[in-house]
Formats: structure tokens, sequence, C-alpha cells
């Protein structure tokens, strides 16, 4: 019994020097180019995908991915952060691109078998030592758009969507890059896109630094907003700001529409009165809160709920907002967003 | 005992006492005295100065509630007395055994006939006065509704017309004022100690109380059942006012606000507007409109802020403002601590001159 024990000691021992002989003096070779040996593939393939599969999102929790304007911006995204590693439909991959290990499929590829709610576990969480990246922020919804967007790619209906190539000749840098998703005039055509023209350039000045800090969280704008040179960010909050923003409200459900304004403009005991900081109305004098009348209603509701369940972040005053919200309703945050959406732009 | 307990949380710090610090400097002896003193201290504090004291009554329902405790209290010395008294006796002088017939009428007759009588007798003496405490007013109502960690205080005249004010009550002397008590959230419970029995509010009820000052004077009120983390911090001033005082008084809080003229409160009122603080607060007459937080019309009039935990002093306003977390854990209140001292200060003068 001693001689085996001793044995199984001598044998661990020898294990751990030959484990720290590897790692400690670089024995394993790490080269892409020599890949890996025989059987290794196999076993790092299907931990991942057992992995995905165990971990992913269930059927109930995947949105409606027809939404107008979601696969867009999808496309959008994958158009600046993703086409490096994975292309588009009609280019092909990079040498580069290729060169890596485990090499990134091409974005006619990535679905393989996997469904809606395993893309959008992958997207959101990234995958260790492939190369791919976690979604930048925290928060679920936004992989969504990306997914919607591939299933387009895999029904072979991809929106076309390319930054504009005619601009204006006073336009400031890398107002191309934001057009794409917000157009040249600052009015996206998606309700999953803020509405630019009606906000103040101070105000979107913070904005993008507290998504370059990393202080308000979105896969897409923090993405944005640190692959453009800083000093650009307060020229292109100014173009947008100087856009005219006049013209009709996007109308919507009557009902709702009365119940929001009602909200408000006069909160109750528990919801402070919206128009307070947010309009309509002569507000010349908080440029620090941005103006909401016009706004996509669809936008309105995804913010809304991230200020009361997610603590979303923002400026110097983000935490007036997470006590304002922490109250609302899902009824609440419905009629808020309908009544906004549905006033004239700057009007009262 | 839980409710001296719970008057000593409710003592302001600011409040001066001889009694505190001889009885700290005490407590630190080993021994005994370290058991014994805590409670003694409690019960020294909580008589200190009277402001918020059921021995120091001040309306009529306070008086009879006064009266109750001493009577119960003299009749329970004279009880403890009485059997201590028979304890030494039977140990000490009297040592020989009992006859039966002897002991079997000291049972019955001191077990069950004796103590018998007596509680009928304390219970047909104060039952009735719990039917005071909820007689009819004279014709004001004041309605009450506990907030998390404050006072909603609503003024309803016998004309009908409504006062909306906050964390404070004004009452006339030599008036009942009937009181209309209710919650949204939590259990809370308004009790001024000078003036009378305590009455729960409870979320989706309205309970109705009644209470009448007979001398003139400021005291302070207080949550008195636990409701969270700011249990504590739920204060209010109360000022029994003469009646044309009291008339002039409400009068006045029923006007609108008027803005006040110095520089510093200007900039004040400028920020008041961009900071957004109308969205949750009220200021009669300006574009303050929201209902979230207390009334702030006349807040410079009011004898404290915070909900009766701090003096109404500029300097206290800017504190509150900059830190209400720190002041009131868990407050709905978000602080501003992203404003300057200077600019603080300016929105102190603001509402310290909404009088």
């Amino acid at each position: 019994m001693r001689y085996v024990l001793l044995t199984l000691a001598a044998l661990a021992a020898l294990g751990l020097v030959g484990a720290g002989a590897v790692v400690g003096l670089g024995l394993y070779n790490v080269s892409a180019r020599a890949g890996h040996w025989p059987g290794v593939p196999w076993v790092l393939h299907t931990t991942y995908n057992q992995s995905v599969r165990l971990r992913a999102p269930s059927e109930g929790e995947v949105p409606d991915l027809s939404a107008p304007g979601l696969a867009e911006l999808g496309a959008g995204h994958f158009e600046s952060a993703c086409v490096f590693c994975h292309a588009t439909p009609d280019t092909m991959q990079t040498a580069t691109a290729t060169g890596m290990k485990p090499r990134p499929p091409h974005v006619t590829d990535t679905m393989e078998h996997w469904e809606p709610r395993h893309l959008h576990w992958i997207l959101q969480e990234g995958v260790k030592m492939s190369g791919m990246p976690q979604w930048p922020a925290a928060r679920a919804d936004e992989p969504w758009a990306v997914v919607a967007y591939l299933e387009r790619v895999r029904a072979g209906t991809a929106p076309d969507v390319a930054p504009p190539t005619e601009l204006p000749a006073d336009a400031p840098e890398a107002l191309a890059y934001c057009a794409t998703c917000h157009n040249i005039d600052g009015r996206s055509d998606w309700p999953q896109v803020p509405r630019l023209d009606i906000l103040d350039g101070d105000y979107m000045t913070s904005a993008l630094s507290a998504y370059r800090d990393g202080i308000r969280g979105s896969g897409f704008m923090q993405h944005a907003a640190t692959a453009v040179p800083e000093p650009a960010l307060a020229e292109l909050a100014a173009w947008f700001a100087a856009q005219d923003a006049a013209g009709p409200g996007l109308g919507g459900d009557a009902a709702l529409v009365e119940a929001g304004e009602e909200l408000a403009r006069q909160g109750t005991g528990e919801i402070p009165a919206c128009i307070v900081c947010h309009g309509p109305g002569a507000r010349e004098d908080k440029p620090a809160m941005p103006d909401l009348a016009g706004q996509h209603a669809t936008y309105l509701r995804t913010q809304l709920h991230l200020w009361r369940d997610d603590g979303r972040g923002g400026g110097t005053r983000a935490n007036l907002m997470v006590k304002a919200a922490q109250d609302l309703a899902d009824s609440d945050i419905d009629a808020l967003a309908a009544w906004y959406a549905s006033l004239p732009p700057g009007g009262n | 005992m839980s409710d001296i307990l719970r008057m000593s949380f409710a003592i302001d710090p600011s409040d001066h006492c001889g009694a505190t610090r001889a009885g700290h400097h005490r407590a630190r002896r080993p021994g005994r005295a370290r058991r014994v003193l805590p409670p003694l201290l409690i019960v020294a504090l909580a008589g200190c100065q009277g402001r918020q004291s059921v021995l120091n009554p001040i309306g009529e329902d306070a008086v009879d509630l006064a009266t109750l405790f001493w009577v119960m209290l003299g009749g329970a010395v004279v009880l403890w007395l009485l059997v201590t008294g028979l304890f030494i006796y039977v140990t000490r002088f009297r040592t020989a055994e009992m006859s039966r017939r002897w002991a079997e009428a000291l049972i019955i007759g001191g077990g069950v006939v004796f103590p018998a009588t007596v509680l009928a007798g304390l219970l047909a003496y104060s039952l009735p006065l719990m039917a005071t405490q909820r007689m009819a007013g004279d014709g004001l109502v004041v309605h009450v509704t506990g907030e998390q960690w404050w006072w909603r205080v609503v003024y309803e005249t016998p004309e009908g017309a409504r006062v909306v004010s906050a964390n404070e009550i004004r009452l006339p002397v030599g008036e009942r004022t009937a009181f209309r008590l209710t919650t949204n959230q939590m259990i809370h419970s308004f009790w001024i100690p000078a003036l009378g029995g305590k009455t729960d509010m409870i979320p989706g009820r309205e309970n109705v109380m009644s209470l009448k000052p007979i001398e003139t004077g400021v005291f302070r009120g207080q949550c008195a059942e636990f409701c969270g983390a700011s249990h504590a911090l739920m204060a209010f001033e109360v000022e029994a006012m003469a009646p044309e005082a009291f008339e002039a008084w409400l009068d006045r809080e029923a006007q609108d606000a008027v803005p006040p003229a110095s520089a510093a409160a200007e900039r004040g009122a400028a920020i008041f507007a961009a900071e957004g603080c109308g969205a949750c607060h009220t200021v009669r007459g300006t574009d303050a409109i929201g209902r979230v937080g207390p009334d702030l019309t006349h807040v410079g009039s009011r004898h404290s802020i915070g909900a009766g935990i701090l003096p109404n002093q500029v300097e206290a306003i800017a504190d509150w403002i900059q830190r209400t977390e720190h002041l009131k854990p868990e407050v709905d209140m978000p602080q501003y601590d992203h404003l300057s001292r200077e600019a603080l200060l300016d929105l102190g003068h603001y509402l310290k001159g909404l009088e």
C-alpha cells in the first residue's frame, strides 16, 4: 500500500514538473500556423457548441426579429464592427481574417446550425480564445438587431446598408459614418435609432463622451464613439444640433397618447412631471436634459426600460433619471413614449 | 417600553440636555451601573425639554393620557409595596405554617377577587378615554399621508378650501382638529406625544383621530411605526397657535409663492428651474408642478427641513440638497452633488426665501 502511494506521488510530482516546463519554458507552440494536434479542434469545437446550447436564452425571450428597422440597424453595426473578420454577403474575407485560428466564418456561414437565441448568446457574451469579442455593453437588448440581420442574410434578403456617398460640402469629419444609421440630417428612418436633430449640441457631446468613457452602455454607440477621433465628437454633435427639426409628429395610438400626455404633464405622487425637464415648452435653460418631443417611441421605450431596470448611465445628472424612472409601470412607459413621439419637434 | 425606545431614537441630536452628558459619564463606570444605567438614561433622555414627551401634555387628550399614566403608576407602586410587604412578612415575621383556610382565602381573595376588581375598575376608568381621541373635530380637517420618509399635509377648512403643505402641522389652540391619516406604501404611525396618542397609517385605509391643543407652543412629532431605513428620520414640527394667528397663517399658506428678491435667491430660482426640481416639487405660482416630493411653496417659513431632521437655514438646505442620501438613507430625492457649493447656497437662499 505504501509502495502504491509513493509511486502515485512520484508520478504526480513528475506531471507537475512536466506541466511547469511546458508553461514556464515555452515548450508549447502557440503558432497559429502550426495549428492543433489531431483531435484538439474537435474537442474545442464540441465544448463551444455545448456551452452555447446550455447557456443561450429560451425561445420565449426572442423578440420579433422582423420589427421594422431592426435588421437594418444590425446591418449598420455589422458593417462597422464585424466585417473585418466576417466580411459582407457580397465580399470575401480578407487573407488576414482567414489567417486567424480558429478561422472566423464568413457572414453567410456564421449561422451554421444556430437558432436566433444561440446567435444572441454568442454576440452578447463572445467566445474565449476564439477572437470573438463580447458585446461592449452588458445590456441584452442590442444584439438582437444583429441576430435579425443574420437571419435576413440566411434568408438571402440582407438589407443593403452603407454610409451615404454624397455629403454636403461643410460636413464634419466622420459624418458619413454616423449617417449610416442616423442619416445626414439626424433623422433616422429606423425607430430604434434616436432622432438627433431635436437634441442640443452640448447634450449630445456629453452623451458621446459618456459612451466613449464606458459610463453609458451601448454596444452600437460605444463602438461608434470610440471609432471616431475624439475631437470630431463635438463637431458631429454641433452638426446634428444645427439641423432643422421642424415637421409633424410621428402619430400614435390615440388612447395611449392621451394617457401619456396626462402623466407627462402632471406626474403623480410617485412619478415626476416629465415636461419640466424634457419639454415640450420653453426650456432653453436646461441644456443638460434632452428634448423628447418628436423622438422615436421605440427608442424612448428602450431607454426608459434601461433607466428603470438597469440603472442606465449618462451625464453627471444620470442619477436624477434613475430615481425619476424607478416607479414607472410598463404601461406608463408605453404611454409616455407614444405621447412624446406624437408631438411635433420643438412644439408646445 | 418599546414606545420609550422609539422616542429615544427620535431625540433631536442637537438638543442640549445636562442629563445626557451626566448619564454618559456615569455609564462608563464598570459593573452594575453599566447594566442599570442605559434604561434609566433612555427615560432621562425622553424627558429632556419635553418637546416630544407624553409627560409634558399640551393637548386635552395628552392630559388624559398623562393622568392615566400617573394613576397607573401610583397603583403599580401601591401594589408593589403590598406584595413586597406581604412577601417580607411571611418570610421573615410569620414563618410558621399557615392554616389551610387562611391559605385558600389568600389565594382566592388575593389571586382572583382582588385583581379582578382592580382591573375592572381600571378598565372602566380608561376605556372611555379612547372615545375623546375619536371625537369629531370642530371644523378644520387635516389630511396627513405618510410618505418615504416625510409627511404630505393638506388642510381642509370647513368652507371646503384645501391648502397643501408638508412636514409640519399647525393647529389652533382651543379647537378640536380632525385628522384623516393614510399612506401609500408602508405602514407609518402618526404621533405627537405632547398632544395625544398615536394612530397608525395603513395603506388603503383612512384612520381618523382628533387633537385639541390647550396651550400655544412648538412641539415635535415622529413616526412611531418602523417603516424602513430612515424611519427614525421621519419627524415633523408641530405648532399650536392662537386661533387668529392660525387663521392668518392658513390664509398665507394658501397663497401662491412670493419669489424672493435677493440676487442669490434669483440665481437660486434659475438653478431650481434648470435642474428640474419642479418635476417633483410644487411651488405654486411657478412652473414647478411635481407631486412626488413635499410642496415647497412656503418652505421657508417652516420650523425644519427634511421632515424634522435639519434646521431651516440656508446652509442646512444646501447640505440637504447636496447629500440627501447620506442624511436620509434610501430617500427618493436624488442628491445634487454635481452642483457647486455656490449654486447649492443660492438654492438655499431661494428656498429659505419662499416664506
